[in-house]
């Protein structure tokens, strides 16, 4: 497919590989400014309680102190995404454990954290809400007690303790029930789960007297940070200058503000610059982690396996705040649709307040949550009807101009390629190849998230080219794929371009490193930006060559036509003494994605652009004495339109795979009566390099209409199947369907006593 | 950093090969003194408990988590950082390796991967697949998967005993 291109589809280094191999790289961790000072924050420790007085005096006068902020020291009252519903320090009441009360600013961050742990908080404790489902009573404890109050886009639908219910709803289903020959009820759940970024959240603030903040932090995004401190301090979004950092990962744990509002707070108040980093116990308490699920979902089949009608409820923890939980409330509705043909569905999105930590966007939100639970079922429904998991999933698919359960018009849908790819290639025909052995297999959609984006291109005078992009690299190698999409269009070398990246003041906007955006519509922004560049270099070669502009070709790095030539060089070197230079601002949205608003009700995502499709199979192994699951081989068949960088492709893949299986197997936040129990990296269990197993990709390209090449959104979509698919081949090797994320040894241990069967 | 008062005690340390000198609170970790007294950033900080591994720093050649690596127990010792592994604008096969192999992506454990890395194909020149997993266990990654980082090492451990047997064969040449 790639053979017609010079670059593009051909893997190549990332841009940014030498000073990350050397160590030169400066991350948010590294950075210092000249007599910085460190910030660190007194918490909650309390789950829901009143503040009756807050004494900062002894931790004024312990050594090295320079500054305490309180809510007293921010201008604005309330912030949020959907809903305004987030303080920057809590005023007069605390939510969860661990929520801001007051910073301190001092010399080091160990006398800062000394002092942070000398203020006293006096507390009158009231009821608090940890179960979602508890919380849904009538006479549950109050979370935000004037939550209707608050500033909320309209869509949003709020009640009691449930910041958003979101329906998608067509036909009938009580009548799809009534035709269906078997009807099954089942209920999921999953749990909270860290992004897992190696490297903690850190911002360094100045504030000058002139009123202007610059803050160096290793957000995900520059501008939506820009705005959110604007909105904090109360200041005009041009005084506040955010520069990314390197970034040591992100996942969508990094998209909103982390430590930035609080350096920019306390940089003020002590007028010196002010650097703050999370420490790995305040990541794994009050970080934006996954939210935890409950999912009830009925589904109604013909005898032949067709399914007739499906009604579901899923239940989204957001903890204290809504934060994107909202968003993930509307998104899972289109998951539990799944990416089947059903004609009557109902499904209720609820995003529901506890006092927990607050959850946020994590790659893919709601994907693996919602797909565990509709892929665990067609394998439960299938089993119980007597069909091969992946017959009866045929069945139901999508297909080529289906209308999609929101009433999108589907173009070409390679799912069914990417099912067979999948089962093809772990050899489907013997699922259950020996005792205690046993394959799986799931399938999901997922979108690639729209939002503009723009480039400067510029061509130096000695032919080199700037890629200056508001996107941030947040370690993907996106910035990279949308270089090679640049040099594949100007003619030039990949190792022609240089980057300059997130910056709010310095860069063109853009919408941003998220939602598996930014090869996609970076790239697209380059392709843009090359037709201006061509136009001003043919118009300025036409008249140094005295050749008609129609004439012209540019490719190689040269202007060329009736056998003369003007290298881009000479163009760029020309048109800075003539003309400002070679350069051009590449625009780029994705053409928006047509559904029926009619079936939709109060869904602030409704719809998958650029639709992607794809399989995973897995073989594992389980310990009949321990329970233990072993991963024995593992395949993901992809559809990504088009690999324009495949090894980094694969590394999206690769990585994004592992991180469901970890959510899959091992990771869990533990709460227990609202205080995180494994507030640590050893008894968080993330894989390791041991626990990893050899993922094998298969890369299914199937064009998308508006992608650079046809590329589609790559890097969420690994993370979604892999806890339904471990699920079901755990089912095929051992028969015990464990409907509680993670899928624990002692889980399955436990099932198994229950029920034993090799 | 320790608090002012605290007594500090005079190190001295060779790090990538040259002398450093400073004086220390006990407490002071080596990675402290490494990011904020020299400013050698590229040995990374995060959990700061030795469970992450993006610390790790050669002493004496032995791969260490420099957070709970004291200061005053590296005095005289030979500690080589991620600064110090390239010669003279050259890079280390490893580095090299991780950048062909595609196994960098945020790059934020690759300075202790690839220092974690070089400790195992010192000891153990042609390791197999198992024995690399083994070996890089103590350092997560999450970007990667670790695949593409596994080969990447198998890949350097290829390179650099080519480049052995070749030494070999021309010193053994220039004997004849």
């Amino acid at each position: 497919m790639s053979a017609n291109y010079r670059i593009v589809g051909k893997s190549h280094p990332r841009f940014d590989a030498v000073g990350k191999v050397t160590g030169k790289a400066i991350y948010g961790t590294d950075f210092a400014l000249p007599g910085m000072l460190h910030g660190k924050l007194c918490r909650s420790s309390q789950a829901n309680a009143r503040i009756k007085a807050l004494h900062v005096d002894a931790a004024r006068r312990m050594p090295g102190v320079r500054a305490i902020v309180t809510a007293a020291d921010v201008p604005c009252e309330r912030y949020g995404s959907f809903i305004k519903d987030m303080e920057v320090f809590a005023a007069e009441r605390v939510r969860y454990i661990g929520q801001p009360i007051a910073g301190v600013v001092a010399r080091s961050a160990a006398e800062a954290e000394a002092a942070a742990a000398a203020i006293v908080v006096e507390y009158e404790a009231l009821p608090a809400v940890f179960d979602p489902e508890a919380a849904l009573a009538p006479d549950a404890p109050r979370v935000h007690e004037d939550l209707l109050q608050y500033k909320a886009m309209p869509t949003v639908r709020r009640e009691g303790n449930i910041s958003n219910r979101a329906r998608l709803i067509y036909g009938d289903v009580e009548a799809g029930f009534a035709r269906s020959d078997r009807i099954f009820t089942h209920r999921y759940s999953t749990c909270m789960v860290h992004p897992g970024y190696t490297e903690p959240r850190a911002a360094v603030a100045t504030w000058d007297s002139d009123g202007r903040y610059t803050v160096w932090s290793n957000t995900q995004l520059p501008f939506e940070a820009q705005n959110t401190l604007a909105d904090i301090l109360m200041v005009p979004a041009s005084q506040v200058r955010v520069i990314c950092t390197v970034i040591g990962g992100g996942f969508g744990g990094k998209l909103r503000l982390g430590v930035e509002h609080y350096v920019a707070v306390m940089a003020k108040a002590c007028g010196r610059p002010v650097k703050m980093v999370t420490s790995t116990e305040e990541e794994m308490t009050t970080a934006y982690p996954r939210q935890p699920v409950i999912v009830e979902l009925k589904t109604g089949v013909s005898a032949d396996g067709r399914i007739l009608a499906k009604q579901g409820r899923i239940i989204v923890d957001t903890g204290a705040t809504s934060g994107s939980g909202v968003g993930v409330g509307s998104s899972s509705a289109l998951i539990l649709a799944g990416p089947y043909r059903i004609p009557n569905l109902l499904i209720e999105g609820l995003a529901v307040y506890t006092n927990k930590t607050p959850t946020g966007s994590f790659r893919a939100p709601s994907g693996p949550q919602a797909n565990f639970a509709v892929e665990a079922q067609m394998d439960a429904i299938a089993e119980a009807i007597g069909l091969d998991p992946l017959e009866f999933r045929l069945r139901n698919i999508l297909r080529d101009g289906d209308v999609a359960p929101n009433g999108q018009q589907l173009g070409k849908v390679s799912l069914e390629e990417c099912l067979r790819k999948a089962a093809d290639a772990i050899g489907w025909a013997d699922r259950k190849p020996g005792p205690w052995r046993g394959k799986g297999i799931a399938c999901s959609w997922w979108t690639t998230t729209s939002g503009s984006s723009g480039v400067y291109v510029k061509v130096d005078p000695d032919g080199k080219v700037v890629m200056n992009t508001g996107c941030a690299e947040i370690g993907t190698g996106a910035l990279t794929g949308a270089a090679m999409v640049l040099a594949e269009d100007l003619g030039v070398a990949v190792d022609d371009i240089s980057i300059v990246s997130a910056d709010s003041t310095a860069t063109p906007f853009d919408y941003g490193a998220q939602g598996s955006r930014t090869a996609f519509a970076v790239g697209n922004a380059c392709r843009a930006a090359v037709v201006i560049l061509r136009q001003q270099a043919l118009a300025a070669a036409a008249k140094r060559l005295d050749v008609a502009e129609d004439k012209l070709t540019l490719a190689d790095g040269k202007v060329s036509g009736e056998g003369k030539s003007l290298s881009l060089a000479d163009i760029a070197r020309g048109l800075q003494l003539s003309g400002g230079g070679l350069i051009a601002h590449g625009t780029f949205i994705a053409p928006p994605t047509m559904y029926d608003a009619k079936r939709s009700e109060n869904m602030v995502i409704t719809t998958l652009n650029s639709p992607s499709f794809h399989a995973h199979a897995a073989e594992v192994s389980v310990d009949p004495q321990t329970g233990e699951v072993r991963i024995e081989d593992y395949v993901v068949a992809q559809d990504v339109g088009f690999a324009i960088n495949p090894i980094y492709v694969e590394g999206q893949i690769e990585g994004g795979v592992m991180q469901g299986l970890g959510q899959a197997l091992s990771e869990e936040i533990v709460y227990r009566d609202g205080r995180v129990l494994n507030a640590n990296l050893t008894d968080y269990k993330m894989p390791t390099a041991v626990d990893a197993p050899r993922i094998r990709s298969i890369l299914v390209e199937c064009p998308s209409e508006s992608g650079p090449f046809g590329a589609k959104g790559v890097g969420e979509p690994p993370v979604i199947e892999p806890p339904a698919t471990i699920a079901n081949a755990v089912a095929a090797a051992c028969g015990c369907r464990i409907a509680d994320l993670p899928i624990t040894a002692e889980k399955v241990a436990t099932a198994l006593q229950a029920s034993p069967r090799a | 950093m320790s608090q002012h008062s605290v007594t500090r005690y005079p190190v001295s340390l060779q790090i990538n090969g040259e002398r450093y000198d400073v004086d220390v609170a006990p407490d002071t970790s080596l990675l402290d003194v490494l990011r904020d007294e020299f400013g050698l950033t590229g040995t990374k900080a995060n959990c700061l408990e030795a469970e992450c591994g993006v610390c790790t720093v050669l002493l004496d050649g032995k791969a260490v988590n420099a957070c709970i690596t004291l200061a005053l127990q590296c005095q005289g010792r030979q500690i080589l950082t991620i600064e110090g592994l390239a010669h003279g604008g050259e890079l280390h096969p490893l580095q090299t390796a991780f950048i062909e192999c595609g196994a960098v992506q945020c790059g934020y454990c690759i300075p202790g991967m690839i220092l974690t890395a070089k400790s195992l194909l010192d000891t153990q020149p042609d390791p197999d697949e198992a024995a690399i997993r083994e070996g890089l266990a103590g350092t997560l990654c999450r970007c990667t998967g670790y695949q593409k980082i596994v080969d990447a090492v198998a890949h350097a451990a290829r390179q650099m005993n080519q480049q052995q047997s070749q030494i070999k064969t021309t010193t053994t040449g220039d004997r004849q």
